[in-house]
């Protein structure tokens, strides 16, 4: 099982770089935020996984905090980016 | 039974990460804002809660719950999320539309002569008839 | 206030609370007699608070039809996952796609906002506009090889509204409300048609629409 949890997380790591990536990249501040959305999707899924291999239970509570934020902050991003071009 | 769990929960585990590749392979590969938000929404969804439900299948049965209900709050917040950002993606100009096949939206805007409002939704000033180009008819 | 009107707005506010009252012990882990007594109180002020407007109105749940949705829900939310991954894979950007227009039956800003939610979960289909004074959906469609593909799209967005408005028994949904599921049958009811409208060599016909408010 140990060996399972690796390649899962290895996988989750290389999709966090590729998404990373598309943070750097850019072009706008859109692609931005939904990268950004992204990587919290994937430490999300990432601390699931660790939960799981460490047999341990003291990262639920981050696990529904980070959800929530993950929410809020995109959606506030986004209707910051609306109102900015709107402006100009 | 112990087997079995373990077995459930690699497979859940292993397919949601490689959900979760894919779709950053499409975030990374597709042309316009819009486009990387089908991946950023749906296979980053859908990996997610594959894995949160591998979790739970191995996790004690009181951490269930939790789980179930971080994968309900990502399984409603993603199409929000998505549909705002698709939105201002559409306002700010952000669609490629050289890559679009049709734009029924921008048929309606011309037609109507109207703009997006500033905050909500279209503000039509008067009603409209079916779109001449609908495939639908 | 009566007493019947009373207690129907109890009624009306108790799935609320009963939720709320749920999240709070789920968050807690314990069914300890401080975070039962606290949360109903907490969720019980929540409700009268923030009172929420009725919504619903006509609205009869049909368990078993909300069933079927949520399976339809997962089983779509799988297919999209496997579309979008094939299509990011095997095309990558050279994907077309499609912005489509989806008039909708149902009237109710609830159901509207449910059917934009599956249809964002539904495999090929973003939603990116609402407009909801006329009932329709904007969307973005993804792996689009022809115009079959957007017909079929929309099909299937509107068979999705037709199973919403059915596990909810709604009275604007369209009609067969039978135990067995209808065939597609009634077009999208159109509004009024409009007076020609052309607009001679529009410039912006093919560029998006912006903030600064060409006039009429």
């Amino acid at each position: 099982m140990t060996h399972l949890y690796t390649v899962t997380l290895g996988v989750l790591i290389a999709a966090g770089l590729l998404t990373l990536v598309r943070l750097v990249r850019g072009p706008r501040a859109l692609d931005r935020i939904m990268a950004l959305d992204v990587v919290v999707t994937m430490v999300i899924a990432g601390t699931a996984v660790g939960m799981t291999m460490r047999d341990d239970s003291t990262a639920l509570p981050v696990l529904v905090v980070l959800a929530l934020l993950a929410f809020i902050g995109s959606v506030t991003a986004a209707h910051l980016v609306e109102k900015r071009k709107g402006m100009r | 039974m112990t087997v079995l769990r373990d077995v459930v929960t690699a497979v859940l585990f292993l397919t949601g990460a490689c959900f979760c590749l894919l779709g950053a392979v499409g975030l990374l590969r597709f042309r316009d804002t819009v486009s990387r938000l089908h991946a950023a929404s749906k296979a980053q969804t859908l990996g997610l809660l594959l894995i949160l439900v591998g979790a739970a299948v191995h996790r004690p049965l009181g951490e269930a719950p939790v789980l179930l209900l971080v994968a309900l709050f990502q399984l409603f917040n993603a199409p929000i999320t998505s549909q705002i950002v698709g939105r201002t993606a559409y306002r700010t100009h952000a669609v490629d539309r050289r890559r679009l096949f049709v734009d029924e939206l921008a048929d309606r805007l011309a037609r109507d002569g109207t703009p997006l409002h500033e905050q909500g939704g279209l503000t039509p000033d008067k009603e409209e008839g079916g779109n001449p180009d609908d495939t639908d008819r | 206030m009566s007493r019947g009107e009373s207690f129907r707005r109890i009624l009306h506010h108790l799935p609320l609370v009963v939720w709320l009252w749920l999240l709070w012990m789920l968050l807690w882990g314990s069914t300890s007699a401080v975070v039962l007594i606290g949360g109903l109180l907490l969720a019980g002020a929540g409700a009268m608070i923030f009172p929420l407007p009725t919504v619903l109105p006509g609205v009869v749940p049909r368990p078993l039809w909300i069933g079927a949705l949520l399976f339809h829900l997962l089983a779509d939310l799988v297919r999209s996952g496997v579309t979008v991954a094939w299509a990011a894979v095997r095309h990558g950007g050279r994907t077309r796609s499609a912005i489509m227009e989806v008039p909708l039956h149902v009237d109710n800003d609830v159901l509207i906002t449910v059917v934009a939610e599956i249809t964002t979960i539904a495999p090929g289909t973003v939603v990116i506009e609402i407009d909801r004074r006329r009932r329709r959906l904007y969307v973005h469609t993804l792996p689009v090889r022809d115009l079959r593909t957007i017909v079929r799209r929309k099909k299937e967005t509107q068979d999705l509204e037709r199973r919403v408005a059915r596990s909810v028994g709604h009275r604007h949904g369209p009609p067969g409300r039978g135990p067995r599921p209808d065939p597609p049958s009634d077009p999208p009811p159109d509004p009024p048609p409009d007076p020609p409208f052309d607009p001679p060599s529009d410039p912006t016909g093919g560029t998006p629409p912006d903030h600064r408010g060409r006039r009429r």
